[in-house]
């Protein structure tokens, strides 16, 4: 599933997409409140666009843009930004993910600060998603078995 | 006008039922992977239609571009996995 396809049509026309993909993507999570989607379906489609590149352009193109380790990170990293506002407005002193009390540190009214608090959680869900989506399409198309694990045994996966 | 794009949908929705017996009871693969990618491209102007209905166009076109690019990415998927089966 994940070697290197010969059609230079399927190459040009993913490699003409996949920004666009990422920024209808970056739409999605940043218009979340206003249409449909969110931080799950934006980081969804952005998940996407990696699968798309890895389904492409082989295993060894993507892992220079997103490998197993930075698909790890990043999903800890957006879990780490949701839960971290979440216990900003908890220090603060009122609920968990009750983004009204940070108007203190961002200087804006508490409704302003509602909306980027709330855009924020959805920055950091977008990012764990779409680390999480890729990370389960790289587990499943590889078997767990990275080529350089086994030498030669596992040519043509 | 509402009820021209309702009879419009209700007639795709028919096309859709004749894909999707093509689909479950297609001779071989590819012709179940043609009446699949061919409901996805009806499911996505139905949804228009269904935004015309209720006057919501600019909720239903995000929601139609991003079944447009699901069904592209999984039709390219399908083809690769029977590519390197090779069954086709």
């Amino acid at each position: 599933m994940t070697q290197v396809t010969d059609d230079i049509i399927i190459r040009t026309v993913a490699r003409l997409l996949i920004p666009f993909i990422q920024l209808y993507a970056l739409y999605v999570i940043m218009h979340g409140h206003h249409s449909p989607g969110g931080g799950f379906q934006g980081g969804v489609i952005l998940g996407a666009s990696f699968i798309l590149y890895l389904i492409t352009h082989g295993l060894e193109e993507a892992k220079a843009r997103m490998s197993e380790v930075k698909a790890g990170l990043f999903s800890s990293f957006g879990l780490l930004i949701y839960s971290g506002i979440g216990l900003l407005c908890l220090i603060l002193g009122s609920n968990y993910l009750d983004y009204g009390e940070l108007s203190a540190i961002l200087k804006v009214i508490p409704a302003q600060a509602r909306s980027l608090g709330i855009l924020g959680v959805e920055i950091g869900v977008g990012i764990a998603v779409m680390a999480v989506m890729f990370s389960i399409f790289f587990d499943i198309s590889t078997g767990g078995v990275l080529p350089e694990d086994e030498e030669g045994e596992s040519e043509g996966r | 006008m509402s009820n021209f794009f309702l009879y419009l949908g209700m007639g795709l929705f028919t096309l859709v039922l004749f894909c999707l017996y093509r689909g479950v009871f297609g001779p071989g693969v590819l012709n179940r992977i043609a009446g699949i990618c061919a409901i996805g491209t009806k499911t996505l102007v139905i949804l228009l239609l269904m935004g015309f209905i209720y006057n919501r166009v600019e909720m239903f076109i995000d929601i139609s571009m991003v079944y447009a690019l699901l069904n592209f990415i999984g039709t390219i998927t399908v083809a690769k996995y029977l590519e390197i089966r090779g069954e086709v």
